[in-house]
Formats: structure tokens, sequence, C-alpha cells
């Protein structure tokens, strides 16, 4: 016990000299490097396993899930002093979906050098780029569609997909459950801004390149600010005000667990 | 001998065509002109600048049975020219495996100067609208991807996209694009009723389609607004509900909003002679079965019916005399543009 809290003191002690060493050296940080954000799909303390584990839900409602699947959007990263590097907003748009192992970690590649203490994302397409066009889908159109992102019905993106079975004490055999979220056309905006706190900064630099460890506690979805029994309604696609209140479960669902430098 | 001339000369076509794939060819720019009567452009050009090629590649894939799962059905399968570019006759659609919609082809004409599309306003951006007749499993059953695979493996694609784009690259963003320059273009504006307001040609109404316009002004100009014949609106005009479609909400479906039950967006009335049936389900085979409808036919259908066409004892419905009808019908058959109808330049053969 000693030893521990003796390198305990010593890594604090490192860390903190680590830190002011960083800050004498700030003015000469430059150039560019890689940052990667790796969404962690977890389900309240564990590792979320698709079509394999059964999660306790709302009440005695109990769920399976196999698909869990969102957009993530105009990414911006906050430095210590306050300034804001904006990810260019055409290369800004990715999915993260769980059965996709290469599509957890987004590399954003000509982050300036810096120390990073906050990032902001997007859950879902912000209705400027809708508006944009053709010119501003480019090739998102395409992935979202091969990643059933997007309605045929209507000509959007889904946002958030989650979809499993589900029981329950009263609905004794395996029923399906789906949320799909997204903008309700020019009717209804569901697109939410989410800003995290690092516990500790990202320094990006040339030679190091940091992943900010976002964990996903897809529990919140059901049982966030929200709850939801899926016994009142197994399939949730267009609704002006259940939609609304899924993408702040949505919204609510993510931290920031830790960065590796 | 006279081989070996053939021989050679084939080899000269052949190497002719295959340097002809390298030569650029330069898109020459396409004039938009708005028509003196219509209101603002909708449609952002700067984003799309409208070109020859891209406008002759839109009008290719929009005639393209590729774009569908069996490669036969094209968009100008539904959207007919000489119909208004319409399903002739047909109340609803079929699409591909047989399979059926639930609501009946819209006119294309004058797109570019609406910012909401479909009767529901699913798509809000011209160019995003083709996504779904492409996607639906009741029209196209098509994927983007596969689409633009199709295309990229065709002999003649990758030229008409260098064509039109200054590469051969094909991607979803170059395919939406030529599609909107081909719709862009699409304008009806010189029907007879263009040609009295604009005063062109000493053109003039009959004493007959006269009385119908004043008719109209007075009972249906509120929603069918202006030289578009529409104020883009969504509204629940007490059609009878439909049991053959219980997947129809409307708008509802798009918003999500219960009070958009049933609510669809005002059509224009631009050649409107020839693009029947009409309403959302393509119900009402003639203009004088709408109008019968109006005057008589509304009911509450379980949305809230437009406040405009409550009366003020609290029933439905517009009062229009047979005189009235007869009028309005007369007024309505000056929208037909026959210019646009039979534009080579909008035709698939």
């Amino acid at each position: 016990m000693k030893t521990t809290k003796f390198a305990c003191i010593i890594m604090l002690a490192i860390s903190i000299l680590s830190c002011s060493s960083d800050d004498v050296n700030n003015d000469n940080i430059t150039g560019t490097g890689v940052l990667t954000v790796e969404f962690d799909n977890a389900y309240n303390d564990s590792d979320l396993l698709l079509e394999t584990s059964v999660y306790s839900a709302v009440d005695t409602e109990k769920i399976w899930i196999s698909d869990v699947k969102y957009i993530v959007s105009n990414i911006r990263l906050e430095d210590e002093d306050g300034e804001v590097y904006t990810v260019p907003k055409n290369e800004s748009y990715f999915i993260v979906n769980e059965s996709d192992e290469n599509s957890l970690f987004i590399d954003l590649s000509d982050v300036p050098a810096g120390n990073y203490k906050k990032i902001t994302f997007g859950l879902g397409v912000d209705q400027e780029k809708y508006l944009e066009g053709a010119t501003g889908q480019g090739d998102f159109l395409s992935k979202a569609e091969e990643a059933g992102m997007m309605w045929s019905w209507q000509a959007g993106y889904k946002f958030f997909v989650y979809e499993g079975l589900y029981t329950s004490a009263t609905t004794t055999t395996e029923t399906a459950f789906a949320f799909h979220m997204g903008s309700h056309g020019t009717a209804l905006d569901n697109y939410k801004e989410i800003t995290l706190d690092m516990p500790t900064t990202a320094r990006v630099r040339t030679d190091i390149s940091p992943v900010v460890h976002i964990v996903s506690d897809l529990s919140q979805v059901l049982d966030g600010s929200t709850q939801f029994k899926l016994d009142d309604a197994p399939q949730i696609h267009v609704d002006a005000v259940k939609s609304p209140q899924i993408a702040s479960n949505v919204s609510g669902m993510f931290m920031v667990h830790h960065v590796h430098n | 001998m006279k081989k070996i001339g053939l021989i050679i000369t084939l080899f000269g076509v052949l190497w002719s065509c295959s340097e002809d794939t390298y030569v650029p060819v330069e898109p020459q720019d396409l004039v938009f002109e708005t028509p003196a009567n219509f209101p603002g452009l909708k449609y952002d050009l700067s984003a799309n600048p409208l070109t020859d090629m891209g406008f002759e590649l839109g009008k290719k894939l929009f005639y393209e049975g590729k774009l569908s799962s069996s490669g036969i059905i094209s968009c100008g399968f539904c959207h007919e020219q000489s119909s208004g570019f319409t399903h002739h006759g047909h109340t609803i659609s079929h699409g591909e495996n047989g399979l059926e919609g639930f609501r009946n082809t819209q006119p294309i004409q004058n797109l570019a100067y609406f910012d909401e599309f479909t009767w529901d306003g699913a798509a809000i951006h011209l160019d995003l609208q083709p996504i779904i007749p492409i996607t639906a499993e009741v029209e196209m059953n098509e994927t983007m991807p596969s689409v633009l695979e199709k295309l990229r493996n065709s002999s003649e694609y990758p030229e008409l996209f260098n064509r039109a784009f200054g590469t051969p690259e094909i991607n979803s963003e170059r395919l939406l694009k030529a599609l909107s320059q081909f719709m862009v273009m699409m304008v009806s504006s010189n029907s007879k009723y263009d040609k009295v307001v604009r005063q062109e040609e000493n053109t003039e109404f009959t004493a007959l389609e006269a009385e119908g316009y004043r008719v109209f002004n007075n009972k249906c100009a509120s929603c069918h607004t202006g030289d578009l014949f529409s104020d883009q609106s969504y509204r629940n005009n007490g059609i009878p509900y439909n049991r053959k479609h219980p997947e129809e909400e409307g708008r509802k479906r798009v918003s999500g909003y219960v009070s958009d039950f049933y609510k669809f967006k005002v059509p224009s009335l631009r050649n409107i002679e020839k693009t029947f049936p009409y309403m959302h389900d393509g119900r009402f085979g003639s203009l004088q079965a709408v109008l019968d409808f109006y005057s008589d036919g509304m009911v509450e259908n379980g949305g809230e019916v437009d406040a405009s066409l409550i009366k003020e004892d609290g029933t439905l419905g517009i009062d229009l005399s047979s005189q009235d009808k007869e009028a309005i019908i007369a007024f309505l058959l000056t929208l037909t543009d026959y210019e646009f109808l039979e534009d080579e330049r909008f035709s698939e053969y």
C-alpha cells in the first residue's frame, strides 16, 4: 500500500512537472498532428456486446441488442486557452457502427498542435448540411446508405439506430424493438451538439497522437432523462414528442473516460 | 489488301475514339431565365451551375432504367411528359416487383421555385429528392451505391460524367446534381394563362375563362396562390379517409405531429388538364369530380380540416354553383402549356 501511495505521488509529481514544462514550451508548439476520437459503446458499467448479452432496461424489461449506430458530426476541439479548432465541415461527418470496429475510431488529421481540454460534436446531421443539397452531402450520402442510416421514404438521415429484441413481465416472447431517430424534414430539428470536458488534456503534437476515449452508455437511451418502456412503444421512428426525447437521452450518454497521450 | 485497308481504317477509328475520350470537352453554360410573372428562384444555381453537358447527362439519367433494381423502371416510367410528367391515368403507381405505393405521381415542373418536395415534404432540397424514388422498395428499389456501381461499369457514363464535370468520376453528388440540372430546366411558363398575364401575342381569355379566373381568385387562390398556383403549405382539405391505404398519414409521416395527419402539400395546378387523376391518392378522375368534392364532398377525416375550408355555420366546403365550376374548369384549361408538354429538350426520344 505504501509503495502504491509513493508511486502515486511520484506520478503526480511527474505529471505536474511535465505540465509545467509544457506551459513553458507552449509558445513553441507548432505544426499539426493526429487526434483520434474513440467511441466505446457500453451498457452501464459493462462493455456493450451485440447479439450476446441480455441487459436490464426499465422495470422488468430485458433487452438483447443487435444494432447500435449513430452519426457523429461537426467536431470541434477547444484548447486550454479557449482557442477552438473546427474540423473542416465537409470532412466532419462519421458513422459510428458497433458492428464495424474501424468505425469506432475517428482519426482527425491536421489538428493544430495544442493541449485540448474540451470536445464538441453533433449527433446527427444539421439542417445547414441538408440545405447544401448534393454539394453538402458529398460521398457521405452513399456511406450513410451503405450503413443503413438513410430512410428510403424520406430524403434524410437516421441519426441514431438502436435495434434488438426485448422481453418483460408482460411480454414473455422475444419481441423486436427499434428506435430510429432523425430530423423530421423542416418540421422538427433533432440534431443536437454535445460538449464534453476531458479529464486530462489531449496533447496533440507532430509526434504525439492522442486518443480521446469516449464511453457511450447505451443504457441511457431507454433510461435517461426520459424513461422509455418498450411495452408502451417498441417501435419509435418519427414521433414529434418521443423523437426529441430520444435525442436528449442519446446526447446524454457520452463521457470522456480518459485520454491517451 | 482490302482487308488490310479495312483494318487500318478500323485502327484509325479506334485510335481517334480512344483519343476522344481524353479530349476535354468544355461544357457550355445554360441560360436560365425566370419568367416575368414568376416569383424568385429557390434553387441555388451557384452550387450547381447549369451546363449543356450537365443537363444532357441529367436527361439521360432521368430516362435511365439502371437507376432501378430490374434495370427497367426509370424516372420517366412514372413521369411521362405528355401527362405533365405524371403517370398517365394511374391513381397510384406500380414500381419494382409489381409493388404499389400509396400516392399519386406528382408532376415535374417549376421545381426550382419550390423548396420542399413530394406530397408531405419528405425532401427538403431538390438535389436530395431523387433518393426517395430510387431507394423506395415500391418504386425503383435500388441503393445509391449500387446505382453508382452500375454507372461506373457502363461503357458510356464515365465519359458523360467527364463531359459534365471535368473528370470521369461518378459519385452521388454528381449524379444528383445532373438530375437537378435537368429538373431545374423543366419550367412550364407558356400556357395561355401566362400569355394573358404577360400580355403576349394579344392573347385574351374568353368570357367564360375570365369568369373562371375571377371565381378562382375568390375561392381557390388563397391556397393555390400566385403564378405557381401553390402557396407551398401543407393542408388537410377534408378529403374522406382512404381505407385502402391505412399507412397514409399525410404530412404527419414526416413531421411526427398528430396535427399534421392527412395534411398534404397544396399542389400546383399547372397542366392540371393533363395530370389526372387528382388528389394525393389519385381518387378523382376529372376536374368536375374535384370541384364537386370541394362543394359537397368534404368530411372530417381524422385530422384537422383546414380552417379556410370551414364555413361560417361550421359545415365544410366551398360554395360553388354549377356555373362557377364550369367557369373554373374553363380557366384551369388555360394552364395547359403545350410548349412544355411537347418540348423536345425534355423528351425521351
